[in-house]
C-alpha cells in the first residue's frame, strides 16, 4: 500500500496544455476516482501516473519516491486498460504471467501467483483459453488478474467498464469494489460515468479542462458542490439551475435572500409536486418520461425556463397539467456570478 | 414437378462447378502441356499435338542434369530465395515498425521518399546498380541477387506492408507491454511480431516468389554457369545455334515449379490473402 502526491503536475502536447497544474494527495489504500467530461485530462493524468506519458512540469511521488523519470514498469503500478489490452496471441495463463516472465520471476513462483489470482477471480477454468474465446466480462477479469499478479502498490483503472453492457457493468463494478476491500491497495479509477464514481470512490476528483474543480467524498460532492460545474456534473438527472432574478422574489417571500446570487440550483429528486398555488414555483408539465422506478417530468416554469422533476408517487400529473414545485430550504444551492457556490453563511452576509 | 431445396442446391452446385471448370481450362492447360511436353522427345513436341505423350521419355529428366549443373543451379535459387526472404522479413519488420510507431523528425518525408522507390521500374535502375555492384567487386557473385531485392523496391514494398500492419495493432497493447517491463525492442519482438503473423506470411510468400522468379538481375550480374539461378538456367537449354531445346526446357521448368507448387498446396488460403494484402498479382 502506498500514498501518492501530485505537485503542480502539468502536461503539454506541443503548444496545447492539457493538464494545467494539479495538486493532489492520495492516501494509502484510498480508492480515488477521476471524473470529468471528455477531454478534461483525466486519462492523461492517469497515464502520467502510470508512466505512459512524460510529465512536462511538476512532481509526482509514489510513496516517498519521486517517480517523474522512473520507467512505467519500475513505478510499482499496474494498469487495467479500457480495451483490456490482452495479448491476443497468448493464453489467459500466459497473459497473466507475461509481466512476471519479463521480470524474470522463477517459473514456480510465477505459476503460484497466476493460480492464486485466477482463483480469486474465478478464472481457473479459463487459463488455457485465448482472449478471443472469452466474453467481455471474462476478459475484464483477466485484465484485472494480470494487474494483480504483479503485486503492485497502486492499481490504475482507465475506464475499465465502458466496453461492457449495462448489466455486466453493474456486476463488475461490485467485483472491483470487493477487490479493493480484499486487497486494500491504493486504487485510482478513471471514468466519465458518475454512478461508477459515486458507488466506488472513497474520494472523487472532478476535473475540467486540465484543472481540479473539486475533491471530496461522493456525499460532499453531491450535497455541497463547490461550483456550478460540479453541481451539474454530479447527480443524474443533472441539477436544475434557474436564474436568481427569476426566483429571488418568491424565495425572499419565504425568508431566503439570494440577491447576491446569479443562479439557484435544485436537484430534480429534491423537488416536490404541490398544488399550483402552493408551490415555490409554478409551471406546466411539458413532457413526462416514465422509467419504471420513477417518472421524470419536464416542467415549463412561468418565468424561468424548464425544470426537471422526479415524481415518485403513484399519481403523476398529466402532460399539460399545471403544477406547483416545492423544495426544502436546505436543498437549495446558490451560486455567484463566477459559478462558485455561496454557502448559507455567505448568503446571510 | 417442383424441386426440393436440396435438389435446387445440388443443381446449382453442379452448374457452378462446371462453369468454374470451363474457366479454369485456359489457366490449367498450359501447365499440363508443359508437364506433358517435358516427357516428349524434341520431334514429338512439334509433331501431331497430343496431351498424352506417345512415348514417355524419362531420359529428359536425366539429360536436364547432364546438360548443365542443374542441381547446383536449383540449390542456388533455393538458398538465395530463402536468404532473401529471411533478410527481407527481418529488415522490413524492423523498418516498418519504426515507421509505424517511432516518432522522429522527417518520418513522413522518409516514407514518401521510400515509396517513390516503388515507382521506378527495376529496368531503369539496373545500369547504375550494375556499376555500383561492379565497383563493390560483387559481379558474378550471388550478393547482388540478395542485396537488390532486400534493399531495393521489393524491400520497400515489404516495409510498407509491414508498416501498414503495425499501424493497425492497438497502441494499448504496446503500452501494456511497457507496463510489463518490455523495452521498445521487446515490444517489437514479443508483441508486435507475434501479432503480425499474417503480414509476415504474406511478405514471406511474395518475397520467395519474387526471388525465385528473378531473371533480369541474374542475367546482368552472373556469368558463371555454376552460379546461375533457375530462371537463367532454364533459358540456357539451347542447342549450338542458340535455339531452345524445348523438351529439356519444359522438363526443367516442371522441376522448377515443384517448390512453388508445394508452397501453394500447403498455404493456398494464406497465399490468396497475401496477394490481396500486398496488392501484388501472382
Amino acid at each position: 500500500m502506498t500514498s501518492l502526491t501530485l505537485r503542480n503536475l502539468k502536461k503539454s502536447f506541443g503548444a496545447t496544455q492539457v493538464i494545467k497544474g494539479v495538486d493532489l494527495k492520495i492516501a494509502d489504500g484510498e480508492f480515488v476516482v477521476f471524473v470529468g467530461p471528455s477531454g478534461c485530462g483525466k486519462s492523461t493524468l492517469l497515464r502520467m501516473i502510470a508512466g505512459l506519458e512524460d510529465i512536462t512540469e511538476g512532481e509526482l511521488y509514489i510513496g516517498e519516491r519521486k517517480v517523474n523519470d522512473v520507467q512505467a514498469a519500475q513505478r510499482g503500478v499496474a494498469m487495467v486498460f479500457q480495451s483490456y489490452a490482452l495479448y491476443p496471441h497468448l493464453t489467459v495463463r500466459d497473459n497473466m504471467a507475461f509481466g512476471l516472465k519479463v521480470r524474470k520471476v522463477p517459473t514456480g513462483e510465477r505459476e503460484r501467483r497466476v493460480l492464486e489470482a485466477a482463483a480469486s477471480l474465478k478464472l481457473e477454468a479459463l487459463l488455457d483459453r485465448y482472449p478471443r474465446e472469452l466474453s467481455g466480462g471474462q476478459r475484464q477479469r483477466v485484465a484485472i488478474g494480470r494487474a494483480i499478479v504483479g503485486n503492485p502498490q497502486v492499481f490504475l483503472f482507465d475506464e475499465p467498464l465502458s466496453n461492457l453492457d449495462a448489466e455486466l457493468r453493474v456486476h463488475m463494478r461490485s467485483e472491483i469494489a470487493a477487490l479493493h476491500q480484499r486487497l486494500e491497495n491504493t486504487m485510482i479509477y478513471v471514468t466519465h460515468d458518475q454512478i461508477e464514481a459515486m458507488t466506488l470512490a472513497d474520494r472523487i476528483v472532478v476535473l475540467r479542462e486540465g484543472l481540479i474543480e473539486q475533491v471530496g467524498t461522493p456525499r460532499e460532492l453531491y450535497e455541497s458542490p463547490a461550483n456550478l460545474f460540479v453541481a451539474q456534473f454530479i447527480g443524474s438527472p443533472r441539477m436544475n439551475v434557474l436564474p436568481a432574478t427569476a426566483v429571488a422574489g418568491r424565495l425572499a417571500a419565504r425568508g431566503l435572500n439570494v440577491r447576491l446570487a446569479e443562479g439557484v440550483g435544485m436537484r430534480p429528486e429534491h423537488i416536490s409536486l404541490t398544488a399550483p398555488e402552493a408551490g415555490l414555483l409554478r409551471g406546466r408539465v411539458a413532457l413526462s418520461e416514465y422509467t419504471g422506478a420513477a417518472t421524470l417530468l419536464h416542467v415549463e416554469l412561468e418565468e424561468a425556463g424548464t425544470a426537471l422533476v422526479i415524481a415518485n408517487g403513484p399519481v403523476v400529473p398529466e402532460v399539460g397539467q399545471e403544477v406547483g414545485l416545492g423544495i426544502a430550504r436546505e436543498h437549495l444551492h446558490v451560486f455567484d456570478k463566477a459559478g462558485r457556490a455561496i454557502r448559507p453563511m455567505e448568503q446571510a452576509a | 414437378m417442383t424441386l426440393t431445396v436440396r435438389q435446387t442446391r445440388l443443381i446449382s452446385r453442379i452448374c457452378w462447378t462446371l462453369a468454374l471448370l470451363i474457366v479454369a481450362v485456359p489457366f490449367v492447360f498450359p501447365f499440363l502441356w508443359m508437364v506433358s511436353s517435358g516427357f516428349k522427345s524434341a520431334t514429338e513436341i512439334f509433331g501431331q499435338p497430343s496431351l498424352i505423350p506417345r512415348v514417355w521419355r524419362w531420359q529428359n529428366y536425366v539429360d536436364v542434369f547432364e546438360y548443365q549443373p542443374f542441381a547446383r543451379q536449383y540449390f542456388n535459387s533455393l538458398y538465395i530465395a530463402v536468404t532473401v526472404t529471411v533478410l527481407t522479413l527481418a529488415i522490413s519488420s524492423l523498418a516498418g515498425y519504426a515507421l509505424a510507431r517511432i516518432r522522429f523528425a522527417g518520418a513522413g518525408l522518409l516514407m514518401i521518399f521510400l515509396l517513390s522507390a516503388l515507382m521506378v521500374p527495376e529496368e531503369v535502375t539496373i545500369i547504375p546498380n550494375f556499376f555500383l555492384i561492379r565497383w563493390m567487386g560483387l559481379t558474378d557473385t550471388h550478393a547482388p541477387l540478395i542485396l537488390l531485392p532486400v534493399f531495393g523496391s521489393h524491400g520497400v514494398m515489404a516495409t510498407f506492408l509491414m508498416r501498414q500492419y503495425f499501424l493497425a495493432i492497438p497502441r494499448e497493447l504496446e503500452e501494456a507491454g511497457k507496463m510489463d517491463g518490455l523495452s521498445r525492442f521487446g515490444i517489437w519482438w514479443r508483441i508486435a511480431l507475434p501479432m503480425s503473423r499474417p503480414a509476415l506470411a504474406a511478405v514471406s510468400i511474395v518475397t520467395f516468389l519474387f526471388s525465385w522468379n528473378l531473371f533480369l538481375e541474374p542475367l546482368v550480374f552472373i556469368s558463371s554457369l555454376e552460379k546461375f539461378t533457375l530462371p537463367l538456367a532454364l533459358s540456357n537449354f539451347t542447342d549450338s545455334y542458340g535455339l531452345p531445346l524445348w523438351h529439356l526446357q519444359l522438363a526443367a521448368t516442371s522441376l522448377a515449379v515443384v517448390p512453388i507448387l508445394i508452397v501453394y498446396l500447403i498455404a493456398q488460403r494464406q497465399i490468396i490473402e497475401s496477394f490481396a494484402l500486398s496488392g501484388v498479382k501472382g
